[in-house]
């Protein structure tokens, strides 16, 4: 308890509340002078540098966010551009397979006519051939039947007639026959 | 035997040294010209380093707790160039108060006498200072309100009326009390805190004895962070003393104290930051 009885003693001593206090008038302007001193030197000197260095900072991460924001925009754009794209591409693509779709839809339309019509002439034309064929094999029959029958009745007969009578005989007797 | 507090000596005054031309040298006045000096030469030595471009750690963490002390004045005044011109004033209050309240942990505090007074004393643990720097602050702020709002606009927060505005008068009455009151709890706060921690860390030591090695570290690191934060309190109650006094607008700003939320929408700090 030594130290109580010193600081009492010491108090005690002084005078008055600012005097207890370790308060003198002297030092205390010559600490405030100091201190505003110190005050305009740094804020004068040094202040500026570090203020300076970190406006240049604060510059530097401001560009830096805006360039980033501009690239994020620039990036959204580009999407956006993108996706339109796609979006035409996609029209684009589906009207290309509605064409060829419709296109193919006539070209098959106009092969099958063209072959329908091809068939209904390949057959026409063998209608008209077996037509012919039939004529044509219907006289060879009527010549051949003619023949036949001269071939018979000048055997039946005994005499060969000639063929201008046989033939006029026996049209003749096919008609009467009739 | 003389080691550390062997022999206690508590003065709640600083003690004079010497004396140069009939004026006394105290030891809080010794011990304060050398942290003063050593803040200095710290922010030369910084602002040299970052204009020519060359960086250490030690730079990169001066930069970085100035970078945070005025990114705290920009938050506190939203006006950039009030916050500007006070960023000298707070910013070299921090670092003054934080390098001498650091001063207060040096090893020979109580240990080295002349005559038995202790050499080496924190210039935080003297109140000539502390009541200096309140005194230079609550005047810095007087004259940043009387630029920013006028003489008269000024003198309108203390004196009104009493006749048409008795309750705006009687708060005029306080709220000029109100300014000494702030200057004596700036000067105070700061001055206690230091002085306690220095007889804390004597009174440690005095009762560690041999053992005042292992003891006195906490005490120590608990004091560094103390004087972190008295220095980081001066700082901010000067910029918060600052945005109230600009913040007065004539006297239909009396609801600035407890503003509405129609009439204010921003955010006032605290009245007496205490």
């Amino acid at each position: 308890m030594t130290f109580l009885t010193h600081f009492a003693s010491e108090t005690t001593t002084e005078p008055g509340l600012f005097g207890a206090l370790g308060i003198d008038w002297r030092l205390l302007v010559l600490q405030l002078v100091a201190f505003l001193i110190l005050v305009v030197i740094l804020g004068k000197f040094v202040y500026p540098w570090l203020m300076k260095q970190v406006d240049e900072r604060q510059a530097n991460i401001e560009a830096a966010a805006e360039a980033a924001t501009a690239a994020q925009k620039a990036a959204a754009d580009s999407q956006e551009k993108t996706a339109e794209q796609l979006d035409a591409a996609r029209k684009e693509a589906a009207e290309i397979v509605n064409t060829a779709k419709l296109e193919a839809a006539e070209m098959a339309r106009r092969s099958e006519e063209k072959a329908r019509k091809t068939a209904e002439r390949i057959a026409a034309d063998a209608h008209a051939q077996i037509d012919k064929d039939i004529a044509a094999a219907r006289t060879a029959l009527y010549n051949d039947t003619l023949e036949l029958v001269a071939t018979a009745t000048t055997k039946i007969v005994g005499s060969e007639l000639t063929k201008n009578i046989d033939q006029a005989r026996i049209k003749k007797a096919v008609e009467e026959s009739k | 035997m003389y080691f550390a507090a062997s022999e206690l000596h508590i003065s709640i005054a600083a003690e004079p040294l010497f004396t140069v031309f009939g004026f006394p040298v105290t030891n809080s006045l010794l011990t304060g010209f050398i942290g003063s000096t050593l803040t200095v030469l710290i922010l030369v030595y910084v602002a040299l380093m970052v204009r020519s471009g060359r960086y250490n750690r030690f730079v990169g963490l001066v930069q970085w707790v100035f970078e945070g002390l005025l990114n705290q004045i920009k938050n506190i005044i939203p006006d950039t160039k009030l916050a500007r011109k006070i960023t000298p004033l707070a910013v070299t209050i921090f670092f003054v108060v934080l390098i001498n309240y650091w001063f207060s942990i040096l090893p020979g505090v109580d240990a080295i006498r002349i005559d038995g007074v202790p050499v080496i004393r924190s210039l935080t643990a003297d109140l000539n200072f502390t009541l200096a720097i309140a005194i230079v602050s609550i005047v810095a702020v007087q004259i940043y309100a009387v630029r920013y709002l006028g003489a008269f606009g000024n003198a309108s927060r203390y004196f009104r009326n009493p006749f048409k505005d008795p309750i705006g008068a009687f708060e005029g009455v306080l709220e000029l009390v109100g300014e000494f009151s702030r200057a004596v709890a700036l000067s105070l706060r700061l001055f206690g805190n230091a002085f306690a921690g220095e007889v804390l860390l004597v009174i440690t030591a005095f009762l560690s004895g041999y053992f005042a090695s292992l003891s006195l570290p906490v005490f120590m690191v608990f004091e560094l962070f103390i004087g972190f934060i008295q220095a980081y309190v001066f700082f901010v109650l000067t910029l918060i003393f600052t945005a109230l006094a600009v913040s007065h607008h004539g006297p239909e700003s009396q609801t600035a104290h407890s503003p509405s939320v129609r009439r204010s929408p921003k955010a006032v700090p605290a009245r007496n930051g205490r």
